[in-house]
């Protein structure tokens, strides 16, 4: 009787030894020369051809090659095709480039490259990236490097939409297992909600990575990836650390920062439809109360540029010399009373009227909700701030239930942006004009931006698009989040672009030793 | 005893029907399109459409139920709307990961619970006694949300001794088994003690300790054994819930168990994956009860099944 629980206990510290390490710490990922990227979510794909979601395009970023690039001004850059001509405004020819190969170490030829859009293109396989391509209406392949895409029509946003990883022919598609890419990285392992494990590809067309081993780790709160950042057993986060917390990683002589401009644009939405917000004078009186320096300093801590087009600065299509949006209550004020709200009670508490505020339940969203809510109120608009889970959110706001909302343009690759959120024919379901905006000159100048080739003629017209939005506010852009990457000192050559692009991973480099002062490099 | 199981799984009929149910329609009424949130935004109506149909979300909300129930008679949970893998493979690669987090949280729990929940009854109105109700008021104060990242900052920032997150070795499993543990062990260890305390005071204990025995000795070979009816009761109770998963620790400690299986699949809307995992889940929980209860008549034989 007196032995079993004896041999029990015995059982269970033998069983807890493992837990405990041996004397001395463990070595630090990077001292092994394992790069460690923590993403804030798990991808539910990492297929090229299904991938939606950001997590999933940037592991992608490291494992395929696509066949063409986008730089971060937005231009065609090459990548597996190394030349293109457009023969035609309906007729493209690609030249891939001779050697590349992919993991499983069959060559890249054409006819993968027509496999990877006509599998897109099937409706069977329920693609999400279908309707990107809906412009193609034959895929030739001449010979093994030759691809020519025929078109329907003329669409001038084919090109971009042409940046697009590429799968060997007769890939399975669907679960979680690696379709091989022609990337310098193989995929070895993939677990959603945990990681993924890539490694160099020695066959890659260009310069091997220098790095050999890349960890990724998915690490949903913030708070847990700082942790990680501090103890060392992650050495790379890009827009993953709460700007509350970057501070401390600034007094950490073992991390860096890097900053640069971020192409993610956040807007303030408005319901035309509804009989408060169908007059611009109260759409710009809303601009001028709103106080976009003030939120950026505060909530952003300056890591945050105000925007003034949805076009993030930068882009090739961004028009400069916009007019202007600073904070002005006095005009604000008087532009209500115009519009037939005067202030019932002075600086009493009346309001002039009263509008819903809709956002996700993310806590930085909430926060600059209530500031959004105090500065309205200064003009005498009363704000209520609903927040919602999700999907909730998103569907009332592609219903059009709402009178303000607050969302992000993300990965914005071609101008045609504006055809899709702005032209009076592209209300949900079948576009991201919410707000239900109709102008006829502006669905005129989209039309003819779609259809017209020529960079510089197409960078004229959509100027004209951003003076008329400008004018208009269907929306109110507020600002473009910078991109903040936080990584050990030691790591470098990453190349931190406007659109989070993860190309540059395989420029890096392990150099030099811990220590020294902590601070901050910006780009 | 066979009858008394047979009679427990055909109860098991009308609960499955009733989670089901009361999940379908909840998933069916709250806003939100899982055709939106795969296709994206870019997709056109016409596509929309086409895959509303092939998903068949277009027949009535009645017609969809008799699939769905048709499909789970057959054992067919259906496929994933997201990863367009079948449900059950999903539920199953995650399950590993919430049994062996849920059996270690248990461990801790009762380690913690059985010593300290002996010892403070035998020492009642003691400073020990005192010391452990405010252990166990600790515990179940607070919150797994605080408490993983203090567990992390004190093991593995300060001390260095376990990973800050992570799954695949069992050095992972330490910090978030304890975040887990914590706050059950403190449940498990008031309810030891006043279940102990009331068999201390029995004559059975008195005769033991008059033929002899010590009072540690009647307390642990008689008492303890009596006393752990109401403890087993909330065990089960307790270890059914962590077989759901636990959605707060599974985040902090990226953890890949069913609890965030089953917040990304509300997050998408993908109700396949959604009814699976709170079907699955409901059985865990009904097993996990029918244990405990099988479990009572092996510790008093006046309990009887059958």
């Amino acid at each position: 009787m007196r032995t079993a629980p004896r041999i029990a206990l015995s059982a269970l510290l033998l069983a807890a030894l493992p837990l405990f390490p041996a004397g001395c710490a463990p070595k630090l990922p990077i001292d092994e020369g394992t790069l460690v990227i923590a993403l804030p979510g798990s991808p539910g794909s990492i297929d090229p051809r299904l991938a939606t979601e950001a997590y999933g395009e940037q592991l992608l970023q490291m494992t395929h090659s696509f066949l063409i690039k986008r730089d971060p001004a937005g231009n065609p850059a090459p990548d597996l095709a190394e030349s293109w001509v457009e023969r035609s405004p309906t007729e493209f020819v690609f030249r891939l480039r001779k050697g590349a190969r992919f993991h499983d170490g069959r060559e890249v030829t054409s006819a993968d490259v027509r496999y990877t859009f006509e599998w897109i293109l099937d409706p069977r396989n329920r693609s999400p990236h279908r309707a990107t391509y809906d412009a193609i209406s034959r895929i030739e392949t001449p010979d093994p490097h030759t691809v020519v895409f025929r078109l329907k029509y003329p669409f001038a946003p084919f090109l971009v939409g042409m940046a697009r990883g590429i799968v060997p022919a007769g890939s399975r598609a669907g679960g979680y297992a690696p379709v091989p890419g022609a990337g310098p990285f193989r995929s070895d392992d993939f677990q959603p909600d945990a990681g993924a494990s890539l490694s160099r590809f020695d066959g890659y067309y260009g310069r091997p990575p220098a790095i050999g081993k890349v960890i990724v780790k998915f690490i949903p709160d913030s708070n847990i990836r700082f942790l990680e950042l501090k103890k060392g057993s992650v050495n790379f986060v890009l827009n993953g650390v709460d700007p509350d917390l970057l501070p401390s990683v600034l007094a950490n002589p073992n991390l860096a920062i890097d900053e640069a401009p971020g192409g993610n644009v956040s807007y303030l939405g408005f319901n035309l439809r509804d009989r408060i917000l169908s007059d611009a004078r109260v759409r710009r009186a809303i601009a001028l109360a709103i106080d976009r320096e003030a939120i950026v300093r505060t909530i952003w801590k300056g890591r945050a540029d105000p925007a003034d087009s949805i076009l993030p600065p930068g882009f090739w299509a961004h028009a400069d010399g916009l007019p202007p949006l600073r904070r002005d209550l006095a005009e604000a004020k008087r532009l209500l009373d115009r519009a037939g709200f005067p202030d019932p009670d002075g600086d009493g508490p009346k309001p002039r009227f009263t509008l819903t505020y809709k956002t996700s339940q993310n806590e930085l969203r909430r926060r600059i909700a209530a500031v959004l809510q105090e500065q309205l109120r200064q003009a005498g608009i009363a704000v209520e701030v609903h927040s919602y889970e999700w999907g909730t959110f998103f569907s009332d706001i592609r219903k059009g239930n709402f009178q303000l909302y607050s969302l992000t343009w993300v990965g914005i690759a071609d101008p045609d942006i504006f055809h899709y959120a702005f032209h009076s024919s592209q209300a949900p379901p079948d576009g991201a004009n919410r707000g239900g905006y109709s102008n006829p000159e502006l669905d005129r100048l989209v039309e003819a931006g779609r259809r017209e080739t020529s960079r510089s003629a197409r960078k004229e017209i959509y100027r004209k698009v951003q003076l008329l939005l400008s004018r208009d506010l269907p929306v109110l852009p507020l600002w473009a989040g910078r991109n903040v990457l936080v990584r050990d000192r030691r790591l470098g050559g990453f190349r931190l672009t406007s659109d989070e692009d993860y190309t540059s991973v395989r420029e890096m480099r392990i150099e030099g030793e811990p220590g020294g002062a902590g601070g901050k490099a910006v780009r | 005893m066979s009858r008394y199981l047979l009679s427990r799984l055909a109860q098991l009929v009308p609960v499955v029907f009733g989670v089901v149910t009361i999940v379908f329609l909840l998933l069916h009424l709250i806003p939100g399109d899982p055709v939106e949130i795969m296709l994206g935004e870019s997709a056109v109506a016409a596509q929309r459409e086409e895959l509303r149909r092939e998903l068949r979300l277009d027949r009535p909300i009645a017609e969809q139920y008799m699939d769905f129930l048709g499909g789970l008679a057959g054992g067919d949970l259906g496929v994933s709307f997201r990863s367009r893998e079948p449900v059950l493979r999903e539920i199953l690669s995650r399950f590993p990961a919430t049994l062996m987090l849920a059996g270690a949280a248990l461990c801790v729990a009762l380690l913690v619970a059985v010593p300290l929940g002996i010892l403070s009854a035998m020492r009642q109105h003691t400073l020990i006694d005192h010391l452990c109700a405010f252990v166990a008021m600790l515990g179940l104060s607070m919150p797994n949300f605080w408490l993983g990242p203090l567990l992390i900052l004190v093991f593995s920032l300060h001390l260095g001794i376990f990973p800050v997150g992570g799954y695949g070795t069992t050095r992972h499993l330490f910090l978030p088994a304890l975040t887990m543990g914590t706050g059950m062990a403190a449940i498990l260890m008031r309810m030891l003690r006043s279940s102990l305390l009331e068999e201390i005071r029995q004559e059975y204990v008195r005769v033991a300790a008059s033929k002899g025995l010590s009072r540690t000795g009647a307390v642990l070979r008689h008492a303890l054994k009596n006393s752990a009816i109401p403890v087993l009761t909330v065990l089960g109770l307790q270890f059914g819930a962590l077989l759901g998963g636990s959605i707060i620790t599974e985040t902090i400690f990226s953890w890949p168990g069913i609890g965030r299986l089953l917040v990304q699949a509300i997050d998408a809307r993908d109700y396949p994956l959604v009814q699976g995992c709170v079907l699955f889940i409901a059985l865990c929980t009904v097993a996990v009860n029918l244990a405990t209860d099988l479990l009572y008549s092996r510790l008093d034989p006046r309990i009887r099944h059958g």
